[in-house]
């Protein structure tokens, strides 16, 4: 039993979690494996392929915001990993 | 209503309700520039759809400070049609609940049930549309996360037909099942925010066209009319009186015919649901790892949030091939075909939209009892069918829902049923 009140989680609880959560699926899978009706469930598609758009790169992304957003910027680049190379 | 008294509402009782997270600055320009089919009306929305230049938070740390980049494709429409978006809803964080607790920012206060939980994860629409925050609100549903709060907090919710609503936009949690719909005061409000949302999209690659909504239909009292009364026993059966009493008024004063149906599998909905949810959420925020936006996810989560990636992660092993995602695919066809079965003798599916009334904020509850608020929402999702929540009444004073569903692309008919059940 638990409330469901947003906090913090730390590494103790994150390990209670996992557990938890797999003897969630655990029994959930139990469950569905009982059933002896159950068939594959493809999905006949007749394309495969979608048309893009004609204009697919101009996505009106607002870019002053996206650069606001990232952890780290440089002028018109987001810098996502520095390493030595 | 006017903006001025939502704006004055919110205000007042926001700092109870928390439904708003950030009001939208431009509200009050955009109301004297307002005009179409939504001309005057004033939307909240769940803040995990992109609306350009507001915090999409997804009500978590981990977006705390993101802010859109584009308008989703729903919020063009609703701008195009004069709507006027007055601010971010909260909502569970990353959707991940039923209950509008899991927020980062704060769980959701039931307006019409103070001290009970608003429902979820569209906690903060429902409740602002309840709390005369707005006119009506955007929120998603992939297992009721839109019929949920609207049941609890006695307003109309609707879950549309998968991929009648473009999804551009929307920060996912399953992209199987989730879908973008309208939550309102009345059945009518809800045909109308629809009626702009809906259409096909090129930018969502599973998007469809469907018959439009005839907003002059929806008023009309359908003839001949078969309701299927769902035979499925819940925990709380005064809820279940409550439905039927309403059905028996339906039935008398229209003139329609009701018979009991059942969905064999219906009580693998749950087993079936949450697997494809953990797998599928655990994918789509790989994404969230803090470089490009945001912070990385698997550090600054909330414990239900952290237990979907776990969960996830975990049954997505190569190992496991074939017992949880594989076979919970397999079961979400058995229920979808099972449905499309019944619709063949009736017209319409109806039952509680949750089988108890909400419990109260902060209540100690097994997750087991969590999951099981969306044992009769789910299998909408998964059949991909359309259902709506609208007030059937009180118990214990808490407002309580009748779900009605329809087969897919009937959408139109639906909201039909629900406007002649909601004027009895």
């Amino acid at each position: 039993m638990t409330d469901f009140l947003w906090h913090e989680v730390d590494e103790k609880e994150k390990a209670d979690i996992q557990q938890e959560a797999k003897k969630i699926m655990d029994d959930f899978s139990k469950k569905l494996s009982k059933v002896s009706k159950l068939k594959e469930a493809e999905i006949e598609r007749p394309l495969s392929e979608r048309k893009e758009l004609e204009n697919a790169n101009s996505l009106n992304i607002d870019k002053d915001i996206m650069l606001k957003n990232a952890p780290e910027s440089k002028n018109d680049f987001i810098v996502s990993e520095k390493g030595e190379w | 209503m006017t903006l001025k008294n939502n704006l004055d509402n919110i205000r007042k009782h926001n700092k109870d309700i928390n439904a708003i997270l950030e009001l939208n600055p431009s509200a009050v320009a955009d109301e004297k520039k307002s005009k179409g089919k939504l001309k005057g009306k004033v939307i909240a929305v769940k803040a995990n759809i992109n609306v350009n230049g507001l915090k999409v938070s997804c009500a978590s740390k981990v977006l705390e400070d993101y802010r859109g980049t584009y308008d989703a494709s729903v919020i063009g429409r609703i701008k195009g049609e004069g709507g006027i978006i007055v601010g971010m809803a909260n909502m569970d964080e990353f959707a991940c609940g039923s209950s509008g607790e899991t927020s980062a920012f704060g769980s959701v206060q039931n307006p019409n049930a103070k001290g009970y939980v608003s429902g979820g994860s569209s906690s903060g629409s429902a409740a602002s549309v309840a709390a005369d925050f707005c006119d009506m609100a955007l929120g998603s549903d992939t297992g009721g996360s839109i019929r949920n709060p609207a049941s609890h907090c006695g307003v109309v919710g609707m879950k549309p037909t998968y991929s009648s609503v473009s999804r551009y936009g929307l920060i996912d949690l399953s992209m199987s099942l989730d879908q973008i719909g309208p939550i309102a005061k009345n059945v009518s409000d809800c045909a109308l925010l629809l009626s702009v949302i809906q259409g096909f999209d090129e930018r969502d690659s599973i998007s469809h066209d469907s018959p439009e909504i005839n907003l002059k239909d929806v008023e009309k009292i359908p003839r001949d009319l078969v309701l299927g009364l769902l035979d499925f026993e819940i925990q709380d059966a005064r809820i279940q009186e409550l439905i039927n009493e309403k059905i028996e008024t339906a039935v008398k004063k229209y003139g329609w015919k009701v018979k009991k149906v059942k969905i064999p599998s219906l009580d693998l909905a749950i087993a079936t649901y949450y697997p494809l949810v953990y797998v599928e959420f655990f994918s789509g925020t790989r994404r969230f790892d803090g470089r490009r936006y945001g912070k990385k996810i698997d550090d600054f989560a909330g414990p239900e949030v952290v237990r979907r990636l776990l969960g996830g992660s975990e049954i997505t092993k190569a190992e496991h091939k074939g017992r949880y995602y594989h076979l919970a695919l397999k079961a979400k066809k058995l229920i979808a075909d099972e449905i499309a079965k019944v619709f063949k003798d009736v017209d319409c599916i109806v039952s509680p939209t949750v089988p108890r009334l909400p419990h109260k904020i902060g209540e100690e509850i097994s997750v087991e009892d969590m999951y099981s608020y969306d044992a009769l929402t789910i299998p909408a999702n998964l059949a991909g069918n359309c259902a709506i929540s609208i007030p059937a009444g009180k118990v214990d004073s808490i407002p309580v829902g009748m779900q009605i569903m329809c087969d897919s692309f009937e959408d139109g008919k639906l909201l039909q049923i629900a406007r002649s059940i909601e004027k009895l």
